[in-house]
């Protein structure tokens, strides 16, 4: 799925170059969920980006799903990030002014799918968080969580090859924090291939597979045997989103 | 992104700052709506001065001394029988006729009053379109025969004569009696022509009464293709009968058309690139909002473009805004536009035109505007690095 060599970032913007990301080689298999941590400024958004296509490495090769992306010129990238990539954001980043419902379209409108199948397939992927009965709210209108929910149909709503998640639940209680999780496991479950930043060690023993960077260097790789299993907790039915709401 | 779905991106945003919005387009809203009142009231008053030009007449001309290039009027510049030596030469010119004119009292049974004494032949009936209320204007034979008839405005017979049956009357000018042959009935232009009173007497009458002299010549032709050119060729006759070369000048209907379609042109021009100036100054402010916006909105492009936005898409989204806020604009000047026009064309009594090309137009140029001062913001948003948008609050 990821295969990346000798992969390198470095900013020049600053008086001296910044080495962001040095030098990683790293696999990352079909199904796999994986969890990135490390201390502040050790590279891991920059990792994200990289991987996400949102930004080109200064060296080393990227083939992602059998494509050698560090090739591709900025349209090909957008089409890139629309059909193999779910970005889900530490601060959710939903667009204010719309629907639960457009806000989970909006990936599918750069593809051309017509409005009928758009809507169809952002309201499976909205009850597959538990948000069914939340479609036509606004992002004001919702709870920390159920808006992370909301942002994490936006990212499965044109399956994408991989999901990259940085610090999801950084801006989250730790119970919303645990339903997100669930999700997570939940789609990983199904399939998904995951990529997962976080600074908890909590959050990140749910994954399988635990990278450990410092100062842009992968200095440790732990694989974790028995993930810790997030309760599923009652959010597929409207009741239970109903009363967390109530619970808050 | 399809574009349906960019202009109702761009809605909601109009419907979301209404006030701003309002004020955002408010240049565009005071550019259009000035630019098709401008239009349609111009149109509506060019109408109109055609319309009295062509009820006077198209095919008519006149010829007059050109006193810049003479002396002293000697009185001999013209004399009756050029009329009949010019309609002999020229035989396109199918009525000809001297006018002398002058003010003074004509006294009727009721009163006395000042009015233009008027001193034509009978072909003046035909060239002015004369229209009689009653009676008859004069004939070629009272002309020759030098009767005293006259021929008074429907108005001045009124002043002369109170409720009296006019027709019959005697009125005394300079001391010389007439009688009325016919009452000439009031005319219906709007832009107040002959609104002297006035009376008409055969000119040979008119010579004797005050003087030997012509004043200038009025004629027409069968058609108005005709008019410049006869009228060209009787100068020239006249030019030699009297060994005046360059002393005549002539002047037709179809000419001052032409000059009045160009003067109401030209000042609608004018006071359109007036308008015009509004609305590039509301294209300004339609720009400097949308940067404005596009600041405000830095995540949302990142965010977008995270989402597979090309750097296209984000253009497009931008200048569909620009284009649907300025239509906007454009929609409500146009309603305001066409309602001061009917307003004013009401007040003013004539008609107001406004057609499909002006209002096409003034929405084109909307469109155009917002396209023009949409361009820069759009292409900011779109050169945004998607990270670097990202991470802005
Ligand atoms: N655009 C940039 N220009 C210059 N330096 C940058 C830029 N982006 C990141 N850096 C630097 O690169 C290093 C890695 O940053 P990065 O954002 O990847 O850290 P991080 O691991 O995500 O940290 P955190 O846990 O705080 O999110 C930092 O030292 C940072 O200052
Ligand atoms: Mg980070």
């Amino acid at each position: 799925m990821i295969r990346v060599a000798g992969l390198g970032k470095t900013y020049n913007s600053g008086e001296h170059p910044v080495h962001a990301l040095k030098d990683l080689d790293l696999n990352i298999k079909p199904g796999e969920f994986v969890a990135v941590m490390g201390p502040s400024g050790s590279g891991k958004s920059t990792l994200m980006n990289l991987l996400g296509c949102l930004d080109t490495p200064t060296s080393g090769a990227y083939i992602l799903d059998g494509v050698d992306v560090t090739r591709l010129g900025d349209g090909d990238l957008a089409a890139v990030r629309n059909r193999k990539i779910g970005f889900v954001f530490q601060n959710f980043n939903l667009l204010p002014r719309m629907t639960a419902l457009r806000n989970v379209e909006l990936p599918m409108l750069y593809c051309g799918v017509p409005a009928q199948e758009r809507r169809e397939r952002a309201l499976q992927a909205l009850s597959m968080v538990g948000l069914k009965d939340r479609v036509h709210h606004r992002p004001n209108q919702l709870s920390g969580g159920q808006v992370q929910r909301v942002a994490i149909a936006r990212a499965v709503v044109n399956r994408p090859v991989i999901i990259m998640a940085d610090e999801p639940t950084g801006n989250l209680d730790s119970r919303s924090g645990l339903e997100v999780m669930a999700i997570f496991q939940d789609l990983n479950r199904k399939g998904a291939t995951i990529v997962l930043v976080t600074h908890e060690r909590d959050i990140a023993l749910h994954a399988a597979r635990i990278l450990h960077f410092k100062d842009g260097l992968l200095v440790e790789e732990e694989i974790n045997p028995s993930p810790v299993q997030a309760l599923p907790t009652p959010i597929n039915t409207s009741e239970g989103a109903e009363g967390e709401v109530a619970g808050r | 992104m399809n574009i349906l779905e960019s202009v109702r991106v761009a809605l909601e945003g109009i419907v979301a700052s209404k006030l701003r919005s309002v004020l955002t387009t408010l240049g565009i809203v005071i550019g259009i709506a000035a630019v098709i009142a401008v239009v349609a009231i111009g149109q509506g008053g060019r109408a109109i001065l055609m319309a009295e030009m062509e009820k006077v007449g198209t095919n008519i001309f006149a010829v007059f001394v050109d006193w810049r290039k003479s002396d002293e009027a000697t009185g001999r510049e013209f004399s009756l029988n050029d009329i009949d030596v010019i309609k002999s030469r020229v035989p396109e010119i199918t009525h000809l006729s001297p006018v002398n004119n002058t003010s003074a009292d004509v006294r009727g049974t009721r009163k006395s009053i000042n009015a233009q004494v008027l001193g034509v032949n009978a072909d003046m009936a035909v060239i002015r379109k004369l229209n009689l209320k009653s009676g008859r204007f004069f004939s070629q034979d009272d002309d020759l025969g030098k009767r005293r008839v006259a021929v008074v405005d429907e108005s001045l017979a009124g002043d002369l004569f109170g409720r009296t049956e006019p027709l019959g009357q005697r009125v005394v000018i300079n001391d010389t009696p007439f009688v009325v042959v016919g009452v000439i009935a009031k005319g219906d232009s709007l832009l107040g022509f002959g609104e002297n009173p006035r009376i008409y007497i055969p000119v040979q009458v008119w010579t004797y009464v005050f003087s030997n002299f012509v004043g200038y010549l009025e004629g027409s032709t069968a058609s108005k293709d005709q008019v410049t050119d006869s009228m060209n060729k009787a100068i020239k006759v006249l030019e030699r009968r009297h060994q005046q070369p360059g002393l005549y000048q002539g002047e037709s209907m179809e000419q001052q058309m032409q000059s009045a379609n160009k003067i109401t042109g030209v000042m609608t021009l004018i006071i359109g690139s007036i308008a015009g100036i509004s609305l590039l100054v509301g294209g300004i402010g339609v720009m400097n909002i949308m940067l404005v916006s596009v600041t405000e909105r830095t995540r949302e492009v990142g965010l977008r473009m995270a989402l597979g936005a090309r750097r296209r898409d984000i253009l497009i989204q931008f200048l569909i805004e620009a284009v649907v806020l300025c239509l906007l604009g454009g929609a409500i000047g146009m309603t305001l536009g066409v309602g001061g026009a009917f307003l004013i064309a009401r007040l003013a009594h004539w008609p107001p035109l406004i057609s499909w090309w002006t209002v096409f137009v003034a929405f084109a140029f909307s469109a155009i505007i917002g396209v023009i001062f949409g361009i820069l913001p759009a292409n900011k948003a779109a050169r945004l690095d998607p990270i670097e948008a990202l991470r802005r609050d």
